[in-house]
């Protein structure tokens, strides 16, 4: 057991425990933070991303003892951003949900793209999605949806 | 069941641990957190010590020294390596298309490494350019080609109080590049096969010529012995060594699975390299 | 705000619960004093239980198994017929049969016990593939290993048009299996509750759950109660086999009195879960000279594993498509649904008629080339049209827009020009095909068997629909609600919708079949016409069962009749490159057209259409998934490729404009139908790029390879 101080959505935590539990499941059991979901639990499908220092990471292959003195996001820290807002707005207008179950790591991954590309293309949107399997709209939607966000929330990022 | 844990500060008191707990380092985590996963909402159980090493910043940062050597260090991660145009085009380019963002954001260079599975994307460019691995322990530093460290499938010469520190790869010097990367999916791919190959030329004469073929068998492939079937050779002969050449690489490699598929299309892409050296066309990479 | 229009783009109804990570799946769900259970499987593919031997339990773990099946209960889970056993008893079928459920409250110590139950087998002989079964290896099924089968024809005799033609064309194409890879995975629960069961789940059809589990306990339907929860994904994974986890989860809940709950972990979900049928379909044409078909006749096997699941039902679609959308002046079909020592194959959209539609796509192309005509233009001179005759012995009831949607997709792609261009063999290739999908239960399924209802209930302004049908990412509630909206004049806030509990809604029918929009919304706006009218009479409620239009005989017993009142028609267009040295393929261009009646919802529509066209590209160029001697080879998400962003390219789509009579606004059902025929434009287009013929899917670039380098 060890203690692992990180920052979880702005707020300062403290996980005491075994540092080899994965983050998913400190999130989703210890911190009651659902919104990240569980797809995989190999780092392929990204339902479980958040960001670790505003870099996007799969948390179900990440053992809590390595994020000690990092900064994690995840859906229920962004969405009550502006940043989070337009995002999420833009995938409702443009239609980029379906079952929902890969969108909160959607959203993590695109604000990961936004904060260092505001202005992406598609083919940057694409590859900055690369990592999470949609099985319902074909991409598309949610691709169209974030060049939507990019334009409604200029001067966000 | 229970862990043992260590999370060490400094990259000396890892190696204490390393020497006298025996504990293995975890870096990113992609491929040991994988390998001991028990399912949802249940903790991993390692059956050994495990020491997270993803703070240590001293094994971090890419920085190149006097004789061009890149020196990387083993916790750098595939995004750095990938964005940082001073490390060789092949080694950057398989950074890039390892896995997808998030694996690129977390899987390191040395942890690419010490897991030495042939599907590993990084290994197969540093054995081309010759590239070494430093190890250290608390009592001393050694250093070997990445070739003599990965002897097959998930074995290597890591010794139990060693950690794997840095990357060091020699300034490469060619006219012409070849990489490839066939994965299963255009994105998010594990290799299927993978190839790079480099040639020199001076004179029309082909100096040096590597080639190494990665997802191929169980260990990346380098033959210097069939390497030297070309090294002397004027490119204008190619056309008429090329045939010869391929046959012999066929025999370096030792696909298991889809074996036809791996030979020919190793023979297809060393061909094309070859033949498009052979109109000598502007020194760079061949796409 | 206002009422929300049929013809407005709406935003989903979930969308913002789902995206802001609100919305709760049954993995977020928590009840007080859960436990949890986990599967213990059979490992191998047929034999005898000689011994289960358990490791020593700690308090409060139990091992459920069919001893503790209660008495008046029956070791079955009634899904179609009572075959799927709910526990394997004395001995197995299948790898991965579940022997019992071990539950306790610590899912890590339920993982450890799981690795040490111990069981012993008498090995029997097995048959693990079509031909093993065929070839009788072992008879696991009646005489000859047949599960079910049927036979349908139409026009002239076969046997003689083939004994007169010029020449027969013989070709058999083969399908593998596809898996569903909804994001989340099978997921249910079972608590007691006042007097009752309760099944929360991850599912497509509540009531199939409580008629399935019922059967097992030997109790009324009425005393279960089952409750859907936000199901992430499901394209029928999730219609029947939440019985076979809700079935032991019952028993045991029965015994236990606490709440279980089983999520699968993925790989469980990837090994152990139904898959879509493998299929071999052989024709053999008749052509005349100059390759008119004169006549086809057509064998189909579908593997269909262990049990029947909707087997029956899911190869009698596979034979009524399996003329695709043309009318030859013979064709007769036969339809053998084989048993084999594998994981049961289900329903997984498309329910059989995606295998066919590819095998007589690409047999069409195949013949085009071989006499000199480009493809399209060939099938197209057999295209069905209204009031002509389908392979049952029906006819098509609508107006068939195929030529225009030809038009429109061609047109987009500059499909003319590039088949001249792309020359065969050169890399790049174009292909085309034409596909349907018959809306609803095949024949009087709708009338004879499911008889659907719906309530709508007026409380003051506000309006709910209470109907058993679920949403599962198809944006079915989004619709709904839309269409009282819009019928009754009122705020779409104002009607509700929630997710179905079979206590408090009418049984609907299932979610499948491309049946609810068409169905269960159609008898959604006659309510809310008769609500409107009443509007002003207080709080009240309308119930409408369904009525099947006059006039369209079925026979269930020789497959005769109109076997669909209604088709969603599609072309597709795909365009592609494939390597020279590495057989990868590049798809260039994708272009689609559908007739779904009348588009209920633009942008629902829009995510359908792309959604479907890649699950069926993925399944076409990726998705390969082996059985080996019962056990499948993929089982991981790593190992099992389904397509990323970046593996297909932004598509183009087109609709036709063609109401349909029956259905709400004249929207037909269009889930499966957009599913139907991407894979074998794809293939097309790469048989054309690489000049050869292919048979099979999917076509990895290592099986191209193969092709290419056949003698």
């Amino acid at each position: 057991m060890s203690k692992i101080e990180f920052t979880l959505n702005g707020k300062n935590v403290v996980y005491d425990g075994d540092p080899l539990r994965r983050l998913v499941d400190v999130l989703r059991e210890g911190f009651q933070l659902t919104g990240t979901k569980e797809g995989c639990g190999e780092g392929e499908c990204g339902a479980c991303s958040v960001l670790k220092n505003g870099k996007l990471v799969t948390s179900c292959i990440i053992p809590v003892g390595s994020v000690g003195g990092d900064e994690i996001v995840t859906i229920e820290g962004l969405r009550e951003t502006e940043q989070g807002k337009c995002i999420i707005d833009s995938f409702a207008e443009g239609g980029a949900v379906q079952c929902g179950f890969c969108i909160p790591g959607m959203v993590m991954a695109s604000q990961a793209l936004l904060l260092t590309n505001p202005h992406p293309t598609e083919d940057d949107i694409r590859v900055a999605i690369s990592g999470n399997l949609c099985r319902c709209t074909g991409y598309d939607l949610i691709v169209e949806s974030i060049l939507l966000a990019s334009r409604k929330g200029e001067g966000l990022w | 069941m229970v862990n043992t844990c260590y999370i060490p500060k400094t990259l000396e008191e890892a190696l204490v641990l390393r020497k006298e707990k025996k504990a293995v380092p975890l870096a990113g985590g992609t491929d040991l957190m994988v390998a001991y996963k028990r399912g949802v909402g249940i903790t991993p159980i390692f059956p050994f010590p495990v020491m997270i090493v993803t703070h240590l910043d001293e094994l971090k940062g890419i920085r190149v020294e006097e004789d061009g050597t890149v020196v990387i260090g083993a916790l750098t991660t595939s995004v750095e390596i990938a964005r940082d145009e001073r490390v060789p085009y092949f080694v950057r380019m398989a950074a890039s298309k390892m896995g997808a963002v998030s694996l690129r954001n977390t899987a390191t260079i040395g942890g690419n490494i010490g897991n030495s599975s042939p599907k590993g994307d990084l290994p197969q460019p540093l054995i081309l350019l010759d590239a070494t691995v430093v190890l250290q322990s608390i009592d001393k530093k050694r250093e070997m080609t990445v070739d003599e460290f990965i002897i097959k499938a998930k074995k290597n010469r890591l010794n139990d109080d060693e950690i794997i520190t840095e990357i060091r790869i020699p300034k490469p010097d060619y006219t012409y590049g070849y990489f490839r990367k066939i994965g299963t999916r255009k994105a998010n791919a594990i290799s299927k096969l993978t190839l790079s190959a480099i040639m020199k030329v001076e004179s029309g004469v082909i100096k040096d010529f590597r080639a190494s073929s990665g997802a191929a068998g169980p260990k990346v492939a380098r033959s210097r012995e069939v390497e030297k079937l070309l090294i002397g050779k004027l490119v204008f002969d190619l056309p008429s060594l090329v045939e010869d050449f391929v046959d012999a690489w066929d025999g370096v490699i030792s696909p298991h699975a889809m074996p036809e598929f791996r030979r020919a299309t190793t023979k297809n892409m060393l061909r094309y390299f070859l033949l498009e050296c052979a109109k000598l066309p502007k020194s760079g990479i061949i796409e | 705000m206002a009422v929300t229009h049929i013809t407005d783009k709406m935003k989903r109804v979930d969308a913002y619960e789902k995206a802001r990570g609100e919305a709760k799946y049954l993995c977020d769900f928590h009840l007080p004093g859960m436990l949890y259970a986990r599967m213990v499987r059979s490992t191998i593919p047929r034999g005898n239980i000689l011994s289960i031997n358990l490791p020593e339990l700690p308090d409060g773990y139990y091992f459920i198994s069919a001893k503790d099946i209660p008495e008046g209960g029956k070791n079955a889970l009634h899904m179609i017929a009572e075959d799927y056993r709910c526990f394997a008893d004395g001995d197995v079928k299948f790898i991965g049969e579940t022997i019992g459920i071990l539950v306790g409250s610590d899912r890590g110590v339920l993982y450890e016990l799981e690795k040490m139950v111990e069981v012993t087998y008498e090995e029997l002989p097995a048959v693990t593939t079509i031909d093993d079964a065929l070839e009788k290896k072992a008879i696991i099924s009646g005489e000859d290993n047949i599960m079910c089968k049927l036979e349908c024809e139409m026009g002239e005799n076969v046997d003689e048009v083939l004994s007169k033609a010029d020449s027969i064309i013989e070709e058999t194409f083969e399908t593998g299996y596809q898996e569903h890879v909804h994001l989340e995975t099978n997921s249910v629960a079972c608590a007691y509750e006042d007097g009752k069961f309760v099944i929360y789940a991850s599912a497509q059809c509540p009531f199939y759950i409580r008629t399935s589990i019922a059967c097992t306990m030997g109790i009324k339907s009425d005393d279960i109660i089952v409750r859907q929860m936000t199901t992430g994904g499901a394209f029928g994974g999730k219609e029947h086999f939440p019985d076979v986890i809700a079935g032991p989860l019952i028993v045991a809940c029965n015994k236990i009195r606490k709440p279980i709950f089983m999520i699968f972990d993925r790989e469980e979900d990837m090994e152990f879960s139904v898959k879509r049928h493998p299929s071999r379909t052989v024709f053999r044409t008749g052509l005349d000279k100059d390759g008119n078909i004169l006549g086809t006749d057509i064998k189909i096997y579908y593997n269909v594993g262990a049990y029947l699941t909707s087997s029956y039902v899911v190869l009698q679609r596979g034979v009524f498509h399996s003329t695709g959308v043309y009318r030859f002046p013979g064709a007769r079909a036969w339809g053998f649904g084989v048993a084999t020592n594998c994981f049961p194959t289900c329903a997984f959209r498309g329910f059989g008629a995606p295998q066919t539609l590819y095998a007589i796509e690409m047999h069409l192309d195949h013949i085009a080339r071989k006499f000199g005509y480009d493809p399209a233009e060939y099938k197209k001179k057999y295209f069905l049209k209204q009031g002509e005759e389908t392979i049952t012995q029906g006819h098509i009831v609508e107006k068939v827009m195929l030529e225009e949607m030809m038009k429109q997709i061609t047109d987009a792609s500059d499909y003319y020009r590039k088949v001249k261009e792309y020359a065969i063999g050169s890399g790049k290739g174009i292909g085309i095909s034409f596909y349907n999908h018959g809306g609803a239960f095949t024949g009087n399924g709708e009338q004879a068997i499911i008889k659907a209802k719906l309530k709508l209930k007026k409380e003051g302004e506000k309006v709910s629909i209470l109907c058993g049908s679920t949403e599962m990412g198809q944006g079915f509630r989004s619709i709904m609600r839309k269409i009282v909206s819009d019928t009754v004049g009122i705020d779409i806030d104002n009607v509700f919708y929630d997710n179905p509990d079979t206590s408090k809604v009418v049984d609907s029918g299932p979610t499948a079949a491309s049946r609810s929009t068409m169905v269960v919304g159609f008898l959604c706006e006659k309510a809310a016409k008769e609500m409107k009218e009443r509007w002003n009479e207080g709080d009240f409620e309308v119930i409408k069962q369904y009525e099947h239009p006059e006039g369209h005989p079925w026979d269930q017993t020789t497959f005769r009749g109109d076997a669909y009142l209604g088709y969603g028609w599609g072309a597709c267009v795909v365009e592609v490159e494939v390597d020279k040295l590495t057989k990868e393929v590049t798809t260039k261009g994708i272009w689609s057209s559908h007739d779904i009646g009348r588009p209920i919802d633009e942008l629902i529509v829009h995510g359908q259409v792309n959604g479907g066209i890649i699950q069926s590209l993925g399944y076409a160029a990726l998705e390969k998934l082996e059985c080996k001697d019962g056990r499948f080879k993929q089982r991981s998400i790593s190992s099992y490729i389904i397509p990323t962003s970046m593996d297909f390219p932004h598509q183009e789509y087109f609709f036709v404009d063609n109401p349909y009579p029956w259905g709400p606004y004249g929207a037909k059902g269009m889930g499966e139908l957009v599913f139907n025929g991407a894979d074998s434009a794809y293939m097309g287009a790469v048989e054309r790029a690489i000049g050869r013929d292919t048979f099979k899917i999917p076509m990895p670039p290592e099986d191209i390879q193969g092709v290419v380098d056949r003698k």
